[in-house]
């Protein structure tokens, strides 16, 4: 009897054999161990149509590069690791329903995603309950791990990341007087709080803070109240669409002051959106292609041979989390779904693109510490900053 | 001062960009009386075939606009010849669900086509600016100006000066009579189509290039502003819908101005809200207009019902509880589960807008405050969840119909959209309200569903307490639905003035149909918000109203088996179609489409 199992396997298997022959071919003869056997299976609870679709095709990018990895070269135990990715379009009435798909196959060993707060929180009871890990990519709200011992992240603690940045612009940048423009959704909410306790604790003043919704395209009124405010700097707790946005139209509106980014408008893609107008910005990136760290490099110019173009923030997360989770399952002694959980809870020192080594706090189930390069763009590309004041 | 004058500036400037979408939604509705959910969606077409020409055939400037003007105006005959003029002699009502199918479609394939990630579009006019004020104008804004004023002046002109205006404002006026008069109503229609998508599909170019930036989900946000812009103007009134996009322009400059830019679209609905209430007709309508619908209600006609035997009902039923112990699939119980919690939405819905004949746009609103009164009172209070289920839904139907109370005195379309200003409305209050309801950070860690003093964690559990609750209502629904009560409600629905000279005082049987729709909708919400165990602002959103719609609509108006069999196929066709992965949305909003086109009348019928 064919079973769609049989039959994924067998494409399985397929695929690993033509991959094998490819990665023999390049590696010109050299050990190339290509997985086979039965796969282990992740699940994936994210986005891929509605309105942010764009996340969910960036998190593919990263997971498949990852994938691709890890299963050339050995895969876990010589088993090649694979993903059901349901579409959820980050709506929680869906993800409810994956998340007991997924807890009711039992090949899937832990969950990723979803996307946003509502729709990934949402759904935690559920995997709490069935002891199947819940692992959040991207989300940061404080109160996400905090449904039970199944649920972790390794999304960067907000309260870890804005007091960086706040030293960033009021240290080195030199910020005095600074108007904060944030996304009024729970992640932008707790960021601008954090950011704002931590550059009053610098001494610099907060004349203005502006919150807009997602959908928002024009600024132009926000600027012009946040130029009567006479700030000396602009922070922005933006996505790169709309500090693209942003940075175009404070330019229009006759506002001429610096502009300093959250990390997360790390994306090529702000420079094509915001054009001449991106000139300048400042930034403070946990992910800077230019890191001469091995494993950056190596994501770096993998990402680009396989789709011909930078990749940004959102796609090192994905690749990120997938790395990790192979080290995590060549290190269980099992599959067994709590096994899981419990080699996560004592892992050490993973390479991460994002987080140089990463280890998680038992507690919180976050990983601790966070690290910046400064940026700033220059000549149509992000670069280091060289450290130049420039007002 | 000069920041006032600055605020001015940037209000018309965005006025501008949103009359480019009203204009032809005023068009539209003016003919076709009709909302064209579909229309921002043109626009989003228009904007990627603009991309298309300027970035893969490097067209210049005025032939790119030539490329957007043919393809959306074909676009806008396709739409009307396919989606629109085979529901001409169904209820007013189905039209207004097929444009809602095909902005899915369209959307969808804009995504699959061109990937969901946002897109530059490179500008082709020269990038001068002028200063003005403390800021700067460009020569797009005033190209955008330019193209809208000249686009109302010209369709003003063809509407008075030809032949063929004439016969689009003699259909406006009335159909059967200009049919009757040898007026040619589908080539009406066609012309009135293809002139306002290509209008919406040149909007989408150029905002595209103003804001150098496009993505395929941006046609919703366009199609409510223009909405609103219209109805301040006065819909159908095409000079009227440019005044009424600057005047919202500027209402809501001053509003960031004034209170921030959170309270933006706060002030957008409220204007749209006090214009309903003080001038239904918009603000230049002479006092010699009739009135803009029909005195007698068509909007939701009647059908003969399809009768469902007592015994099939009570065999489905019986599957329904049985399922659990039949079969071991916590996937499938929960999209039930989720099936039953949108069945009572339906039912809410159904009552209001089918039977009593409010068609609301603005649902999500009841889940919204059942939601978050039932969670707010568990947590912060450490009430039980079963009071606090009760309570959120009396607080649904209490506040819901007073919100709504300004509304009573409308009709027809109007009511739609003065609901759909009310559900977004109570979304802002709750993000901005954060004293209460903890704005963006929402409400976390809500206690689970309990019963008896037993906490309900078990899927199966949880499907058996909504079931029971989703089957108690409906026949308390039906009970009520064969009374008295349910008569008059009809009565109102089919036609208000006899029911009033019949002595049936209007106000209050909407209320009542209001607040019992309101109670049904606020348990469903508070249900959720104990099941989810975290919501926010986002959680009940204006999707969620028009799928509510859908729901009842497709079920069939005021029928409630119909609203239970529209919400699980609405619930489970996405689920199904989950094989298809990206394409799944495209196929649903096609088999909304079928649906409409064949079942008009819907499902089981109205009642």
């Amino acid at each position: 009897m064919i079973t769609r199992r049989t039959l994924l396997q067998s494409g399985t298997a397929a695929l690993a054999l033509a991959s094998a022959g490819s990665a023999l071919v390049q590696a010109g003869g050299a050990l190339a161990q290509e997985a086979t056997g039965e796969p282990i299976f992740l699940g994936v609870s994210g986005p891929l149509t509605g309105p942010n679709a764009q996340y969910g095709a960036q998190w593919k990018q990263g997971f498949d590069l990852a994938l691709d990895q890890i299963n050339s070269s050995g895969g876990i135990k010589g088993r090649p690791l694979r993903y059901i990715f349901e579409d959820t379009q980050s709506d929680p009435k869906q993800t409810v329903a994956v998340a007991q798909k997924f807890v009711a196959d039992k090949r899937i060993v832990a969950e990723l995603g979803d996307f946003s707060s509502p729709a990934s929180m949402a759904a935690s009871p559920i995997y709490q309950r069935a002891g199947l890990l819940q692992f959040g990519l991207t989300n940061s709200h404080p109160d996400f791990t905090k449904t039970g011992d199944f649920i972790w992240s390794n999304s960067v603690s907000q309260a870890d990341e804005q007091p960086l940045n706040a030293a960033y612009a009021v240290k080195r940048i030199g910020f005095k007087r600074i108007a904060v423009l944030h996304l009024n959704t729970d992640w932008g909410r707790t960021s601008k709080d954090h950011f704002v306790a931590a550059a009053k604790a610098l001494g610099a003043e907060i004349v203005a803070t502006e919150g807009y919704l997602p959908e928002e395209k024009d600024f132009r009124s926000t600027l012009v109240r946040v130029r009567d405010a006479n700030p000396d700097g602009l922070f922005l707790v933006s996505y790169y669409a709309d500090a693209a946005l942003i940075a175009r139209q404070t330019r229009q509106t006759g506002l001429t002051v610096p502009i300093a980014a959250t990390s997360s408008i790390y994306s090529p893609k702000l420079i094509e959106l915001g054009g001449d107008a991106a000139e300048g910005i400042f930034t403070a990136s946990r992910f800077f292609p230019e890191d001469p760290r091995p494993e950056v490099q190596n994501f770096v110019t993998s990402f680009k041979a396989k789709y011909g173009k930078e990749p940004d923030a959102f796609n090192s997360y994905a690749y990120d989390t997938v790395i990790l989770f192979g080290q995590v399952l060549r290190e269980a002694p099992n599959y067994e779904r709590k096994t899981i959980r419990d080699t996560l809870a004592s892992i050490k020192d993973v390479p991460s693109v994002i987080y140089g080594k990463a280890s998680f706090d038992t507690q919180t189930r976050r990983v601790l510490g966070a690290r910046n390069a400064e940026l700033i763009v220059k000549g149509g590309r992000f670069q280091l900053w060289d450290g130049k004041a420039i007002n | 001062m000069t920041s006032w004058f600055d605020h001015t500036i940037n209000g018309l400037i965005i006025g501008n960009i949103y009359a480019l979408l009203a204009v032809g939604l005023a068009l539209i509705f003016g003919v076709s009386r009709l909302i064209n959910f579909a229309h921002g969606s043109v626009y989003v077409v228009g904007a990627y075939v603009g991309w298309v020409a300027v970035s893969v055939l490097e067209t210049p400037f005025p032939v790119t606009l030539l490329i957007v003007v043919a393809f959306t105006g074909l676009l806008g005959i396709v739409i009307e010849r396919f989606g629109i003029r085979p529901l001409a002699d169904a209820p007013r009502i189905a039209p207004l669900l097929a444009t809602i199918g095909l902005s899915f479609v369209l959307d969808q394939t804009v995504q699959i086509l061109f990937s969901p990630d946002p897109r530059a579009v490179p500008m082709q006019v020269p990038n001068w600016r002028i200063n003005i004020g403390g800021g700067s104008i460009g020569v797009l804004d005033l190209l955008i100006g330019g193209i809208g004023i000249t686009a109302a002046t010209a369709l003003f002109a063809f509407l008075k000066l030809t032949k063929w205006g004439w016969a689009v404002r003699a259909t406006a006026l009335d159909r059967d009579a200009a049919r009757a008069m040898g007026v040619d109503v589908d080539q009406v229609n066609r012309i009135v189509f293809a002139i306002a998508s290509a209008l919406g599909g040149v909007g989408g170019v150029l905002v595209g290039m103003y804001y150098n930036v496009i993505t395929p989900t941006m046609g919703f946000e366009a199609t409510l502003k223009g909405i609103v812009s219209e109805v301040v103007g006065g819909v159908g009134n095409v000079p009227g819908a440019i005044v009424g996009s600057l005047l919202l322009g500027l209402v809501e400059s001053y509003g960031v101005a004034l209170l921030g830019t959170s309270y933006r679209n706060l002030f957008a609905f409220v204007l749209l809200i006090a214009i309903l209430v003080l001038r239904p007709n918009g603000l230049f309508a002479s006092r010699r207009q009739l009135p803009p619908e029909p005195m007698t209600g068509t909007f939701v006609a009647p059908s003969k019902p399809v009768n469902l035997p007592v015994p099939l009902v009570a065999a489905a039923a019986a599957v329904a509880i049985a399922l659990p112990l039949l079969i071991d699939s916590g996937y499938l119980i929960q999209t039930l589960t989720n099936a039953w919690l949108y069945a009572l939405l339906g039912l809410s819905l159904t009552l209001v807008a089918g039977t009593s004949g409010q068609v609301s746009l603005g649902h999500a609103a009841l889940l919204a405050i059942g939601g978050y009164t039932s969670a707010l009172l568990a947590s912060n209070l450490g009430w039980p969840v079963w009071l606090t289920l009760l309570i959120g839904g009396f607080a649904a139907a209490g506040i819901g119909t007073l919100l709504v109370s300004p509304a009573f005195r409308l009709r027809g379309h109007y009511v739609s959209i003065a609901t759909l200003g009310i559900g977004e409305i109570v979304a802002l209050v709750i993000l901005n309200w954060e004293s209460v309801t903890r704005g963006p950070i929402g409400v976390a860690g809500i206690p689970p569903l309990s019963l008896f003093g037993y906490d309900l964690y078990d899927t199966n559990a949880i499907y058996w307490f909504a079931f029971a609750l989703m089957a108690l209502l409906a026949l308390l629904q039906l009970r009520l639905l064969s009374s008295h009560l349910g008569r008059t409600l009809r009565a109102v629905r089919d036609d208000d003035i006899a029911a009033r000279s019949f002595g049936i005082g209007l106000n209050r049987y909407k209320g009542l149909a209001f607040a019992f729709g309101g109670f049904f909708a606020g348990i469903s919400g508070a249900f959720t918000a104990h099941m989810y165990s975290f919501i926010n602002h986002e959680t009940f959103n204006t999707q969620i109203s028009v799928l509510a719609l859908t729901i009842a609509i497709l079920g069939g108006m005021g029928n409630v088996g119909g609203a239970i069999l529209g919400a699980v196929a609405l619930i489970g066709l996405p689920e199904i179609f989950r094989v298809a992965a990206e394409y799944r949305i495209l196929l649903y909003g096609i088999a909304l489409l079928l649906l409409v086109r064949f079942r008009p009348q819907g499902l089981l019928g109205t009642v």
